[in-house]
């Protein structure tokens, strides 16, 4: 895995560490760089301190803090709403996987081409601007209490399910277009060649297309699942005891805002591990797809 | 900009605050203490400077406003009288809570034009902070929790909590509270009703809650739930005007000594100007006579 042998001179490496550091920092040679670090710490101290003095002097900081900012609520309520965030767990890696399968088949086909296929374009072009136009939330609402309201025998009642037909409806359609960036990023040479090698068509996709398309869009695509999991909380509109909704009950219980802070530091807890997994993923991707070329 | 709005509003009751504090030595003789014999328009007087607006008793309620608790046709304000859909208006001077406020008012020695109803949801009617009213009268029940951001009147309707079902269901022949354990019950987050569910009733199932009074009634009519509990008055008006198209009234839970109470922003010192008016129309019989008049269907059979 080793990309340049250990005694050869590296040319031109793009980047050496010290360059990234002045980059962020903005100094420039290694002098320089030196006092910048030390004046970025100094402003950033200073900027936070002013910062602190300011909001905690404010004329209403000790009820802020009173109703927000309870370690007391906090505490009693974290268990609670750990319970309830098993729900929105639940949700979100359901629809998920649902979401990742569906939307790459609404992207294919909205990307056939010729004119047979156009109402099939169309249709796919109807619904991801539908469903990327309609608040999820009106999605959840109309759906969860609206299908149900139908009273069509077979038809299940459950919110639970409907939060999931919802989620991966509106997910979809954002997902869907996700992949059909990554689909039309890749050259058109690719396909020739691919064709000219006797591949089909549905061949040249799958293992020509497809592979480098997918690879490009994960972070966005991480995005949108990041999008998914916060989303589950509208869920709670259709009587669904999730996270937000049991946050809902403590608060409107208490008379205090505190549990509201332990459902955010459950979903930060899930969300921010993940991205970083995501981004050392794409990281071991680029440097195992590189590791011949350098 | 917005945030400049705020810290002007909120030096300006600051400095409004610390004005307060100063003048009720210098205007009456006796401070703190309310004389014994004080009428609530005394009382009134003696507070002009803390109303909401200069000669006039600014009320809140929820738009829209429903019968029985404001009753009467047309449109005044963003009210609108529709007896059909249950809904009432304020400023009619009908309906329990809207005849009570203009009694309320009487007694604090406002006439009725004097009185200017303004729109309130019921979540802001409860939360802590500022508010744009006077006080609120919209069906609140008086709780611990509440009251640590707000201010409470005196009761003025002492209510009990009903469940409503659909008819022809198993949980429709439910006699006492023994048997509504094993049903899936639905209730509005915020009301007290959820407490109820969970204290009283003690389901097997965990309850449904839900954001506003009207998806509770869906989930109802939708087969979704099989019951919700709500405030008694507010039950008979969802089966009377048929929100809940097949509801039924099983029954009310024992009294937990729940009352309506006049919603004030905290520590609002008119608080004690209303509760001699409400004294007032207790003892001369005005405020049995209201609820006689508006609020007589209200009473279930008792669930023990």
């Amino acid at each position: 895995m080793s990309s340049t042998p250990p005694g050869a001179p590296s040319p031109a490496d793009p980047m050496p560490v010290g360059d990234r550091r002045s980059r962020i920092l903005g100094g420039g040679t290694r002098v320089e760089g030196r006092r910048a670090v030390a004046i970025a710490l100094i402003s950033t101290a200073v900027f936070f301190t002013v910062l602190v003095i300011v909001v905690v002097n404010s004329p209403g900081w000790d009820e802020f803090s009173a109703k927000f900012l309870d370690g007391e609520q906090f505490l009693e309520s974290l268990p609670g709403i750990g319970r309830a965030f098993l729900v929105n767990i639940q949700l979100f890696l359901i629809a998920e996987a649902i979401v990742l399968v569906l939307a790459l088949i609404v992207a294919v086909l909205r990307s056939l081409p010729g004119p047979v296929f156009f109402p099939i374009r169309f249709l796919t072009a109807a619904y991801t601007d539908l469903f990327r136009g309609i608040p999820t939330v009106l999605v959840i609402y109309a759906l969860g209490l609206g299908a149900p309201a139908l009273q069509i025998q077979g038809i299940p009642t459950s919110p639970f399910f409907w939060a999931v037909v919802s989620l991966v409806l509106v997910y979809t359609a954002y997902v869907a277009e996700v992949y059909r960036a990554g689909i039309e990023s890749v050259h058109e040479s690719q396909v020739a060649a691919a064709r000219s090698l006797g591949l089909t068509r549905w061949q040249s996709t799958r293992y020509v297309v497809l592979p480098q398309a997918i690879r490009r869009i994960v972070p966005p695509l991480l995005n949108d699942f990041l999008g998914l999991q916060k989303d589950t909380a509208l869920v709670a509109l259709i009587g669904v005891i999730e996270a937000f909704r049991q946050a809902q009950i403590d608060s409107s219980a208490t008379f205090n805002y505190t549990p509201f802070l332990a459902c955010a530091l459950y979903f930060v807890l899930i969300t921010i591990p993940l991205a970083r997994l995501i981004d050392w993923l794409v990281a071991r991707d680029r440097r195992r797809r590189l590791a011949g070329a350098r | 900009m917005r945030r400049w709005i705020l810290l002007i509003a909120a030096l300006t009751m600051l400095a409004a605050a610390c004005g307060e504090e100063e003048t009720p030595p210098a205007s009456s003789g006796s401070p703190s203490t309310p004389a014994e014999a004080q009428t609530a328009a005394e009382c009134t007087e003696s507070h002009a400077a803390d109303l909401f607006q200069p000669d006039a008793l600014t009320i809140g309620t929820n738009v829209p406003a429903f019968q029985p608790w404001a009753a009467g046709t047309g449109k005044d304000g963003p009210w609108e009288g529709v007896p059909d859909e249950g809904t009432g208006n304020p400023y009619s001077g009908e309906g329990y809570e809207s005849a009570f406020a203009y009694a309320v008012a009487e007694q604090m020695g406002f006439s009725d034009d004097q009185v200017v109803w303004v729109p309130i949801p019921f979540n802001n009617s409860i939360a802590p902070g500022p508010k744009d009213f006077d006080f609120d009268v919209n069906q609140t029940s008086v709780t611990p929790e509440r009251e640590e951001g707000t201010t409470f009147s005196d009761g003025y309707y002492d209510v009990s909590q009903a469940l409503v079902v659909n008819k022809g269901t198993p949980i429709a022949n439910a006699t006492s509270i023994a048997d509504l354990k094993p049903y899936l019950f639905g209730v509005q987050i915020g009301t007290t009703s959820l407490d109820l569910v969970n204290e009283v009733i003690q389901p097997d199932q965990q309850p449904r809650v839900f954001d506003r009074s009207v998806d509770v009634i869906q989930a109802l009519n939708n087969g979704q739930i099989d019951g919700y509990v709500v405030d008694a008055p507010v039950a008979y008006v969802n089966v009377l005007i048929g929100q809940a198209e097949n509801g039924v009234v099983v029954g009310q839970f024992p009294e937990q000594g729940e009352h309506y109470g006049a919603v004030f922003e905290l520590d609002n010192p008119l608080v004690e100007c209303v509760n001699l008016a409400i004294d007032a129309l207790k003892s001369d019989g005005t405020l049995q006579a209201l609820e006689d008049e508006w609020l007589a269907d209200l009473t279930y059979p008792v669930l023990q």
